[in-house]
């Protein structure tokens, strides 16, 4: 509304922030728990004089700087690119409270990435001490990067006492959920490292007394960030909002991730336990690519999860899904959605100059414009109004499908009321008359009822 | 459309620093991007070119650039992130609708940088061994050129488009469904568009010349005086070519593109010294290297001030950039007179973690310098 917006047929703008975000919330954690795993274990080999485990985890260092240094960066960079193209308004709103975090969170990543080259160019050119010291800055500096981005992405579920009139960094920055969402991420980040190690040794070392220390080794860090992700998953759990409390409880999807994440996180553990701990003979390449696929699948499970429950808001309570604030619902649903919108106004003003009185949009000439006028005007309602969660006839989450069978006055009825109809849904913030002429779209895309249907029993008994 | 109307909603919340805070970081940010920036742009064209040389002080520079650039992109997308974020905070009602219009293009930012990197490490990882470059490297080589010459063009398209507010209207028309922006449209309409694109690429030859004179004499101990020569000739030729590039593209930039009022305020007090300075500041660095031509090597000392000028170049360059974004938004939106609530102590809080963090990286960077040296580290 503040902004364009981006129409990514079929998938929608923000499914590419969650794919995105997916795949570089498997390297970055792995970017920090990688560190520690490097400063610990390089240490342990230095201090034991063992010359196989350096060789081996300069190997390593190679392996993950490629991975973080490149992938890890530039997804993240990515993040941000698709953060400010799909939500833009809530990305300004993050950033004008967060900017200073953001900022502080750059000093860590230019001590990280110095440390990260020194640590790897300059293996054995250093003295021992020195070279695990190196290790250790960037461990740390990348354990403070995913403290502070952890508690801006924990503020958008729960601000807490925030608010945009104050825009207080710090009561934002310490809201309810970061300290349970870092105990977390941290868990996850040694769990993850500890499964990329598995399988990267499983595939390079062909020495068994290597590979049983390794083993042996990485399992400690992934038994801890085991219990700590299940000790930040229950804070987080108990610290929802409401509304996520009821969201999780209201969506069969994620009722069922949310077992699949628990299950999957106890089921890595549990194997962890048994296989390397206890029997590091038994880690093969193939149960280790199947103990990573199994992380990665709880990974990816826990972020659905963690953006779906804000449902329906990017930021709780200050930035609806669909990019409205909050506070302008009242004003909107007073003087039109289309006279409200940044671009929808002169958008309209353009095409139809006659639905102008003025200098403004008259919600009562929209219903005198001819139908194909309504329907294009009320597809346009749908882009900004809609598009943020739902593709239009196909795709994900597609409206079309979901309206099958339902006549016109129940797709009204509904959009009139969507915060009643889904508790989970942002409000109609349009007139009554945009409403209807969003509907005329709707109904253009309702595809019909399927033949052969008789819900009402026999067909001859259906009037 | 009335383009008025994209900047009349109110942001959710005010500027989190003055306005001086912003542009300089922004301003310093950029600069600090545009050295390493610089170097991958235009650098790794030149050594995939120099690779191809008859010459092998051609070819070895070529290897030295190439291997140092794993290095180098990291620095650039690290300082990218300063300006980027600093833009944002300010410029969001023009930085967003931009990039929203062509977006397509600028994820493509994304998809292309991932290969360009990994592509100059399988090259690096390539010179490191003793015997010739495979051909299939040298492929992956031009290629990640390539795709740097790539990524550049569609930040200039970006960045142009950011002031161009008066063309959004017809963008969104051309390359919209029903209102929305389909992320497909360029600004390559945009008569500022192809010079801004050149004036870059030619100040990224010059960078690239003065950092062959740095690195010759700072980091190259264990090359050979003939080379250094060669690096110094060389390097002297490559920035004669970045000035003529650099005046060319700049003359048609600034006399064949700007908008009449950003001109007449460009060329009267109290920018005009900035104007002059920006357009007199290559030149100066091209006269003293003209000057010493004669002379068949340079020395740390000049090195040092030579990249410190050049640093200067670059920085009066991002200033004078930063003024005529300003003046081009101007009819639109005036950033210096946003809403602010500033942030004092988180933004003091940031002044104090960078103090610390350069000197954890000094400390660093002095570890690495003692054991380059062959002093036992402490």
């Amino acid at each position: 509304m503040h902004y364009p917006w981006w129409h990514v047929p079929g998938l929608t703008a923000p499914m590419l922030i969650a794919v995105i975000s997916v795949v570089h919330v498997l390297v970055s954690h792995y970017a920090v728990g990688g560190g520690f795993f490097l400063a610990i274990e390089t240490g342990h080999a230095h201090r034991h004089n063992d010359r196989a485990y350096l060789d081996y985890l300069k190997g390593h260092a190679t392996f993950f700087v490629l991975l973080t240094v490149v992938f890890g960066a530039i997804t993240g960079v990515g993040i941000w690119w698709t953060i400010g193209l799909a939500s833009p308004l809530a990305t300004e709103t993050l950033i004008r409270t967060f900017v200073f975090g953001w900022a502080m969170e750059w000093v860590a990543f230019v001590v990280e990435l110095t440390a990260a080259f020194i640590f790897y160019y300059y293996w054995n050119k250093l003295s021992p001490p020195l070279h695990t010291r190196i290790g250790w800055i960037y461990a740390w500096a990348a354990w403070i990067s995913l403290v502070l981005i952890t508690a801006i992405t924990a503020f958008m579920l729960d601000p807490g006492d925030w608010s945009p009139a104050h825009n207080s960094f710090w009561v934002a920055l310490l809201n309810p959920q970061c300290i349970p969402q870092i105990v977390a991420r941290t868990g996850g980040a040694l769990l993850l490292t500890s499964l990329y190690v598995y399988f990267h040794s499983s595939l390079f070392v062909r020495e068994q007394r290597l590979r049983d220390l390794i083993q042996k080794r990485s399992s400690r860090p992934a038994l801890l960030g085991a219990v700590l992700i299940l000790a930040g998953g229950v804070g987080w759990f108990y610290f929802l909002p409401e509304s996520a409390w009821a969201v999780l409880q209201a969506a069969a999807a994620i009722n069922l991730l949310m077992m699949l994440i628990f299950a999957l996180t106890i089921l890595v553990l549990v194997l962890v336990y048994l296989g390397p701990y206890r029997n590091p003979g038994w880690l093969t390449p193939g149960f280790a690519a199947a103990l990573l696929a199994l992380g990665i699948a709880a990974f990816a499970s826990g972020e659905f999860i963690r953006e779906s429950v804000r449902k329906p808001y990017i930021i709780y309570n200050v930035v609806f899904g669909n990019q409205i604030l909050t506070g302008e619902v009242s004003q909107l649903r007073r003087d039109g959605y289309l006279e409200g919108g940044a671009w929808t106004k002169p958008y309209v003003a353009a095409k139809y100059p006659g639905v102008m009185t003025a200098g403004r949009i008259d919600p009562q000439k929209l219903l005198e414009l001819p139908p194909t006028d309504r329907i294009h005007l009320g597809e346009v309602l749908f882009q900004y109004h809609c598009n943020d969660c739902h593709a239009a006839a196909r795709g994900y989450s597609a409206l079309g499908p979901q309206l099958l069978g339902r006549p016109r006055d129940m797709i009204l009825g509904t959009v009139e009321h969507l915060e009643v109809a889904h508790f989970f849904m942002p409000p109609w913030a349009g007139t009554p008359q945009e409403a209807e002429i969003l509907t005329d779209y709707l109904v253009s895309i309702r595809p019909p009822r399927p033949a052969g249907m008789q819900p009402l029993g026999s067909a001859k008994e259906t009037p | 459309m009335d383009p008025q109307l994209f900047f009349r909603l109110h942001d959710a919340a005010g500027v989190p620093a003055p306005f001086w805070f912003v542009e300089l970081f922004k301003v310093l940010g950029f600069t600090l991007h545009m050295v390493p920036m610089n170097l991958f742009y235009a650098g790794t064209l030149v050594a995939m070119l120099l690779g191809l040389a008859h010459a092998p002080q051609g070819r070895r520079f070529s290897a030295r650039l190439m291997s140092q650039t794993p290095v180098i992109v990291a620095l650039g997308v690290n300082f990218g992130i300063v300006p980027l974020l600093f833009m944002q905070v300010a410029y969001n009602k023009a930085f967003y609708p931009a990039t929203i219009l062509m977006a397509w293009f600028w994820m493509g930012v994304i998809a292309l940088l991932i290969p360009a990197y990994y592509g100059i490490y399988v090259y690096a990882f390539g010179l490191r061994g003793k015997t010739p470059l495979a051909g299939w490297r040298r492929g992956v080589g031009w290629l990640s050129a390539i795709l740097f010459v790539a990524i550049g063009f569609v930040f200039a398209n970006a960045l142009s488009l950011m002031t161009r507010v008066g063309q959004w209207p017809q963008l969104l028309e051309d390359h919209g469904s029903a209102g929305a922006a389909l992320g497909t449209a360029l600004n390559t309409s945009d008569p500022t568009f192809w010079p801004r694109w050149l004036l870059m690429f030619g100040l990224a030859l010059g960078t690239t010349a003065v950092w062959m004179l740095v690195d010759a004499a700072w980091l190259a101990g264990k090359e050979s005086d003939d080379y250094r020569c060669w690096a110094k000739q060389f390097a002297t030729r490559l920035y004669v070519l970045s000035f003529a590039w650099t005046a060319a593209a700049g003359t048609w930039y600034v006399f064949g593109t700007w908008r009449q009022d950003v001109f007449k305020s460009m060329f009267s007090w109290p920018a005009l010294p900035l104007t002059g300075l920006t357009a007199a500041a290559p030149g100066l660095l091209l006269a003293f290297l003209v000057w010493r031509r004669k002379e068949p090597l340079l020395d740390r000392r000049q090195t040092a001030w030579l990249g410190l000028a050049q640093f200067g170049v670059l920085a009066v360059n991002a200033i004078s950039r930063q003024v005529v974004q300003n003046l081009e938004l101007g009819p639109y939106l005036n950033v210096a007179t946003q809403p602010t609530a500033v942030q004092w102590s988180p933004l003091l809080a940031f002044l104090a973690l960078l103090v610390v963090g350069l000197g954890v990286v000094a400390w660093m960077v002095l570890q690495v310098v003692k054991a380059e040296r062959g002093i036992r580290p402490s």
